[in-house]
């Protein structure tokens, strides 16, 4: 009997082993030949109203079909299908963390799905350098998308004057804070100095709340908090950008006394005990069961934040300065995850088309489906009208205010420093370390990955 | 060898597919890893040979590696000393419970959880009281504060705590092997002795003892390969982190590869590890094989 069971059990692992493989299969055959590649002369490829069926594969980062972004994406694809009834645009859904995974597997065999998903500047300049992408120039031209971005913003997409992605979103950093919590620990106003917010931490601590959440399990929440912190030491803008260009070193008073603030804010106490194990989605919803009282992130969580428990409560602020320095409107920019097409796509041109129609549409559905926070073209609509909380429209209004910020750290070094660093910010939360000595270690991955 | 007369054509073909796979997606891969590891490349773009200054940097220059492998190999003996545990537990169960088969089905439950599922419990076990961590809970309860401790962030213990959580996991996988084994051993051998008057403990140290040793075996050789390529665990409860803690082997060369996207460093670990597990395998097949020969 045992002996049977133990042969039913192989033969299941054996099978099931076989249905990955070839789930595997089909699924990489989708993102390489996404057409019966044979009946594909070149000449109609450019007509989406050939009449020829193409089908392209669209690499995305929405797994979570209730977001906005996620319906947004499901309905404008429907549309072009309705409108371009020979196009089949097939969706290769994966979380952040897979999808990069993925694309790095395919960008080694050179074989990336049509339209795929890249992080700005340093995350993707391997994937220009290695000519994966297809310049996208001629997208932008093509019924006056390119205006329709924020100025500037398309830059952190762009190598030697080419664009090679366009942004699904663009955000800034602020200071989300609960209302409530902060009057229950006395506090009357807003900090707008670092000295005042460190007090303000001491004032949560001793009521026995958390002052900020985080989840710096996935350590880049951990620096993007920091990165504020320079970027006020430093007087605004550019340190890292002073350093790749020599001008300045990681040993520089600015960064030294940026992670001295940062330890203080570690020291009184300012994050959740454990804070390194607690992962990001772990870490937000610290702050939104109303459990933090502060949480130091992105605009994108604007509309989570939104719709969880704490809503009504929350407002949000700008980072304070630091010693006096650095400006208020000054952010931590987060560009967001762009659109990019694969060089060697074989419809290349229906490609174009549709993310052309796709960018252009995406503003006017985003701002129906309240999601108009965030987006990196400019969005036409009253937002009181349209029914959208206070909290969005404080958060809108610091967009207009933004007069220049810096980028993550690991969107502006290579990889192997920005590891480094993010392990060194980690360290902080666990134990003390002399400030000179972890920009001693920033400086030496900077210089052993020139 | 060849008792059933069966040509040596036949038995090709049957080998064939089975050596054809081992060989396209165990030993190809090994090889080309080897190469990769002389490489200094992104995993994307073009790469450069670089002879072995990866190994290089590997052995001398990285603070990283050497405490990741000493934290693998605690892991390893951790986990074999835990097979002899689980030997004399099975012949206790073997002896003294009716129906033993229950208890080891239900030791062997956490083996059949997915990783992240028991990563994600004793993550919310060890969490700080503060976060309603259930460890740190009973040693409040018990009036043990001072005990209490951040398990998974404070860098002396996250290592340790992850063992726990492996070594419990495991702990019904391998019972059921050694509880197979035991009940495998003919009882007539166990009645003789009797008669000759060997009984309880005796009987173990000279009738279950020798003849258990090619399962312990396979126990050991399975545990220690196991843990030295021991992953998704320490992924799913601490990454590695905080800063580096509780990085083993196969931690260091994901993140090398895939996050500082030095591909061709990460392929230099891989093949460290590959060559790490050879070196062991034959070493403990090579003590055991000595010790059945001992006993038979």
């Amino acid at each position: 009997m045992a002996k049977k069971m133990k042969t039913v059990g192989m033969v299941l692992a054996a099978s099931a082993l076989t249905l990955s493989l070839a789930a595997c299969g089909s699924n990489n055959d989708s993102g390489n030949n996404a057409s019966p590649s044979g009946s594909a002369p070149a000449a109609s490829e450019g007509g989406a109203a050939g009449g020829e069926n193409v089908s392209i594969t669209f690499q995305n980062i929405y797994p979570d079909p209730t977001t906005p972004t996620a319906k947004a994406l499901k309905q404008l694809v429907q549309e072009y299908q309705d409108a371009h009834p020979n196009v089949k645009i097939e969706l290769d859904t994966l979380n952040t963390d897979n999808q990069k995974q993925k694309l790095k597997t395919q960008a080694a065999s050179k074989q990336i799905p049509d339209i795929t998903m890249v992080n700005p500047a340093a995350q993707m300049k391997p994937f220009v350098d290695a000519g994966l992408f297809a310049p996208l120039n001629d997208v932008l031209d093509k019924n006056g998308l390119k205006d329709t971005y924020q100025a500037g913003l398309l830059d952190n997409y762009s190598f030697d004057g080419n664009v090679y992605a366009l942004p699904d979103g663009n955000n800034i950093e602020v200071v989300f804070y609960n209302k409530e919590l902060f009057e229950q620990a006395g506090i009357s106003k807003i900090p707008t100095t670092f000295d005042e917010m460190l007090e303000d931490v001491k004032a949560l601590k001793a009521k026995g709340i958390t002052p900020i959440a985080i989840g710096e399990k996935d350590s880049w929440t951990g620096s993007f908090l920091f990165m504020n912190i320079l970027l006020r030491t430093n007087g605004g803008p550019g340190f890292l950008s002073d350093v790749v260009s020599g001008k300045k070193t990681f040993e520089d008073p600015a960064f030294i006394t940026a992670v001295d603030k940062f330890q203080d804010l570690v020291q009184a106490g300012a994050f959740p005990d454990g804070a390194t194990s607690i992962d990001a989605t772990a870490g937000s919803n610290l702050f939104k069961t109303g459990k933090a009282a502060m949480f130091i992130l992105g605009t994108w969580e604007t509309g989570a934040i939104d719709s969880s428990s704490v809503g009504s409560k929350v407002g949000a602020f700008q980072f304070p300065t630091v010693d006096g320095k650095g400006d208020l409107n000054e952010y931590m920019l987060a560009p967001g995850t762009a659109f990019a097409i694969s060089a060697n796509s074989k419809h290349i041109d229906v490609a174009k088309d549709f993310l052309n129609f796709y960018t252009l549409n995406l503003p006017k559905v985003q701002f129906e489906l309240k999601n108009a926070v965030g987006q990196p073209q400019k969005v036409e609509g009253d937002l009181k009208a349209a029914g959208y909380s206070d909290l969005s429209i404080d958060v809108m209004n610091m967009f207009q205010g933004v007069k220049g910020g810096d980028l993550a750290f690991d969107n502006t070094m290579v990889p192997a420093v920005a590891q480094v660093h993010l392990n060194s910010l980690q360290n902080l939360f666990v134990q003390k370390v002399e400030s000179s000595q972890v920009a001693k270690e920033h400086q030496a991955a900077y210089e052993a990955n020139k | 060898m060849n008792v059933l007369k069966v040509p040596g054509r036949t038995i090709a073909v049957f080998i064939l597919p089975a050596l054809l796979l081992y060989v396209c997606i165990v030993f190809i891969p090994i090889i080309v890893s080897f190469y990769t590891g002389t490489l200094e490349w992104d995993g994307i773009g073009d790469s450069k040979f670089v002879g072995l200054d990866n190994f290089k940097r590997m052995f001398f220059d990285d603070p990283v590696f050497w405490p990741s492998v000493k934290r693998t190999l605690l892991y390893a003996v951790a986990s074999m000393i835990e097979i002899p545990i689980c030997l004399f537990m099975a012949i206790l169960l073997n002896r003294y419970v009716r129906k033993a088969n229950k208890f080891v089905s239900i030791y062997f439950t956490p083996v059949i959880l997915s990783v992240v599922i028991l990563g994600q419990l004793w993550k919310t076990i060890y969490n700080p009281e503060s976060m309603g961590g259930m460890l740190n809970g009973v040693l409040v309860w018990f009036g043990l504060d001072s005990w209490t401790h951040n398990w998974l962030t404070e860098p002396k213990f996250a290592m340790y705590s992850i063992y726990i959580v492996s070594l419990w996991q495991y702990f019904g996988y391998h019972l059921l092997i050694q509880f197979t084994g035991v009940q495998n051993i003919p009882s007539e051998i166990y009645e003789a002795a009797q008669i000759d008057g060997a009984e309880g403990f005796k009987a173990d140290r000279y009738i279950t003892l020798p003849m258990i040793v090619p399962i312990f075996k396979i126990s050991i050789v399975l545990a220690f390969i196991g843990s030295l390529q021991a992953f998704d665990l320490v992924m799913v409860m601490t990454a590695g982190g905080p800063a580096h803690a509780t990085d083993v082997i196969s931690t260091h060369m994901y993140n090398s590869s895939f996050l500082s996207m030095q591909y061709g460093y990460g392929s230099a670990i891989a093949s460290f590890l590959v060559v790490l597990c050879l070196i062991f395998t034959v070493l403990i097949n090579f003590g055991l094989n000595k010790l059945e020969r001992k006993y038979s």
